[in-house]
């Protein structure tokens, strides 16, 4: 049972086309992508599935039903940019949020200080909100779209503005909640946060999906054409007639083979030259998939 | 509701949380405070200056009869010279002694045959009104004493004569009782009426507009519209800014009750001036403020979607002076014909309706049912402009980055 989908969606904004004919469905406990490049439409896209625009054609469901605005009460979204009031306390904030989400005063405050020891931020708790960093302020974002325990959690650019280590915090709690069985969606340009996390993607560019489908199956469809070597000796092999594009980083060499190129070939040619410590062959990253799929297709 | 009650108890929080609000809360009063008991002072002061004046008449006893009869106002606080029977060189004197400053002026009354001919008043002040007013009315009613007393009328007569008579203006209230005439309360109900809704407007009205623009700016919006309803949102917004606005005229009104109760007050009020207002003109006036304050803004929440700065917004503050300057121009038209059809009309027109309904009410209690109509017109165009002003609001919001012209926001109020 798909938590969120959409269908065949179109929405057209005065002068221009923002999503079309997008389709595309998330189950429970799964992690999903939602990529592209600036412009694409995963911002018009999301903006559907809370009610804020609605589509001119197509459907959005919700929790196996269409959409319905109470349903709303069991999704959680964080904005891609600061969605905070500047004046108000860190728990005033929480609480303000839980209680939109139909939670008790109470509730929402013991919530809000669990969530805030989790994410080591209970010191801030009766801080205004403004005082605080950029990061906090992800945090506490982050803590105000979770409060009301979402079956459907949707974030736009989660990570942006965070360190490494508080990036590795979140990503940890996203893990949990996806293991708790809940259905999250977050779009993002960071592919190898996308690749680390998601089990499914889907790549959008002006507004249509180029790609989709589950991780594994999509990089299943890419040619492993690329090698990963480290040698020491001669290096005249890297001239062979498999390779169309090498790259050498003094022995450590990134090979990208000719359509059809024979890896075992080239492995034999350089074996004869040179002495291999590593012959290693990889199916492209996302990030490689992105860029030849969108290419120079994008706007931005 | 609940969602908009919450909205409304937050908006409420933060405004009245804000130093803006403590310091207007508290100052305000002071300042009020503070130029009613100056100007109390000071008109005390300018009535009964303490000055040195000479009175000389060329008549034998004119001059101390005119300052008995200025003397007969306890709270004169002048000190007059009287001359009688004074000449040419004394006047000449007086001249020197003005020069001199040893005194503030002299007054000379020439007469011939007991007929005064020529009275003037030499300062060195031009300003100096008071004193050839207070010597005038005294000079008169002393020369008409005189006459009388030539026609044989004793002076107790002569008191019983001209003893002064006020008029007292009474008007017919709807039970047929005689009241003292509402005339000064008619204009005092619609002037408060028209500052209290220019001043709330001006300031709550545009909080509301300025925390739209805010909430546009930072994105919260984008969390908020996906729980709450555009319209929950606006309504909770002016309901907390209109909360915040009662707040604090509550707190004005009783410190205007404090200082209207002090001693201050007393120096400032006329006697001449009664209020009789009725509970039923209380009620009303506070029916009509709240619904003319949540009229006027809803439709800046409205115009305020569609702004990008708080800059542009500024552009739009002259429009609250609209239905005030609206209700001004109508209001001769009202006070000379307080129920013909276009006072009627223009009472029920939502944007005139508070303060001309004022007026009327001052002069002529309309029947029921134009109340009725003129409330249940106000609440339809406020659920209407909260209704537009929501559908602006919600694609407002989402085109961000450029202002919108005319022709757009027609489009956006059929657009969702």
């Amino acid at each position: 049972m798909p938590i969120v989908e959409l269908i065949q969606v179109t929405k057209a904004y005065e002068s221009k086309v923002a999503v079309s004919q997008l389709s595309l469905a998330i189950e429970a406990g799964q992690m999903f992508g939602l990529l592209g490049p600036n412009g694409a439409g995963k911002t018009s896209s999301i903006r559907m599935m809370i009610g804020i625009t609605i589509p001119d054609s197509g459907e959005v469901r919700l929790f196996d039903r269409p959409f319905d605005r109470h349903a709303l009460a069991r999704v959680g979204y964080l904005p891609e940019e600061r969605g905070l009031y500047k004046k108000m306390k860190v728990i005033d904030q929480m609480v303000f949020f839980g209680q939109l989400r139909g939670l008790t005063a109470e509730e929402a405050r013991s919530r809000g200080i669990r969530w805030a020891e989790k994410l080591m931020i209970a010191e801030s708790l009766e801080k205004k909100t403004e005082e605080l960093s950029k990061g906090m302020q992800q945090k506490i974002q982050f803590i105000c779209s979770l409060i009301h325990d979402p079956g459907l959690v949707i974030m736009d650019e989660p990570f942006s503005g965070l360190d490494p280590v508080n990036a590795t915090l979140l990503e940890d709690t996203l893990l949990e909640l996806k293991a708790q069985g809940r259905a999250i969606l977050f779009s993002t340009h960071r592919m190898d946060q996308v690749e680390k996390l998601c089990d499914s993607i889907c790549l959008v560019n002006k507004g249509e999906a180029v790609l989709s489908g589950r991780m594994r199956e999509i990089k299943g469809r890419y040619e492993r054409n690329r090698i990963l070597m480290q040698f020491e000796g001669r290096e005249d092999f890297l001239k062979s007639a498999e390779i169309a594009e090498a790259k050498n980083y003094s022995g450590h060499v990134e090979i990208k083979l000719k359509p059809h190129g024979d890896a075992q070939k080239l492995l034999h040619e350089a074996a004869q030259m040179a002495t291999i410590y590593r012959f290693e062959m990889v199916e492209p990253s996302l990030e490689e998939i992105f860029i030849e799929t969108v290419g120079g297709r994008a706007d931005a | 509701m609940h969602n908009l009650l919450l909205i409304a108890r937050r908006e409420y929080l933060e405004q009245i949380r804000k130093r803006a609000f403590l310091i207007s809360t508290i100052l305000v009063p002071l300042f009020i405070g503070a130029i009613l008991a100056f100007s109390a002072y000071s008109n005390k002061d300018l009535m009964n200056a303490g000055k040195h004046i000479a009175i000389a008449t060329t008549d034998k006893s004119l001059a101390s009869e005119i300052i008995a009869q200025l003397l007969n106002n306890k709270d004169e606080r002048s000190e007059f010279d009287s001359i009688d029977g004074a000449t040419e060189a004394q006047k000449a004197e007086l001249t020197a002694k003005l020069k001199a400053k040893s005194i503030d002026g002299f007054v000379w009354v020439e007469s011939q045959n007991d007929s005064v001919t020529k009275a003037m008043y030499e300062s060195l002040s031009a300003g100096d009104i008071v004193i050839p007013e207070k010597v005038q009315g005294a000079l008169n009613k002393v020369l008409v004493r005189r006459r009388m007393a030539q026609r044989n009328i004793s002076p107790g007569e002569a008191d019983a004569l001209l003893k002064d008579v006020s008029v007292d203006v009474e008007q017919l209230n709807e039970q047929g009782q005689e009241v003292k005439s509402n005339f000064l309360a008619t204009f005092f109900t619609g002037y408060l009426m028209a500052i209290l809704l220019m001043m709330t407007t001006m300031q709550y009205g545009m909080n509301v507009a300025r925390s739209v623009i805010q909430e546009k700016t930072s994105r919260i919006y984008e969390v908020v519209l996906s729980i709450a309803k555009p319209t929950e949102i606006l309504a909770g917004k002016l309901v907390g800014a209109g909360a915040v606005g009662l707040t604090q005229i509550g707190i004005w009104g009783a410190a205007a009750v404090v200082i209207a109760g002090s001693s201050l007050a007393t120096g400032m009020m006329n006697s001449n001036m009664h209020f009789s207002l009725s509970a039923k003109q209380i009620a009303f006036f506070t029916v009509y403020y709240l619904l003319g304050y949540l009229l006027n803004s809803s439709i800046f929440a409205g115009l305020s979607a569609t702004c990008e700065t708080e800059q542009e917004l500024q552009m739009f503050v002259p429009l609250v002076t609209v239905p005030v300057a609206l209700s001004f121009a109508l209001i001769v038209a009202v006070i000379n014909n307080p129920s013909g059809a276009f006072s009627v009309g223009i009472s029920l027109f939502p944007l005139t309706a508070p303060i001309i309904m004022m007026f009327r009410m001052g002069s002529e209690m309309p029947p029921a049912w134009q109340f009725a109509a003129s409330i249940a017109l106000m609440l339809l165009s406020i659920w209407g402009a909260l209704w537009v002003s929501s559908k602006l609001y919600r694609v407002g919001i989402l085109m961000y980055g450029k202002r919108a012209n005319l022709p757009e926001i027609l489009r956006w109020i059929r657009y969702s």
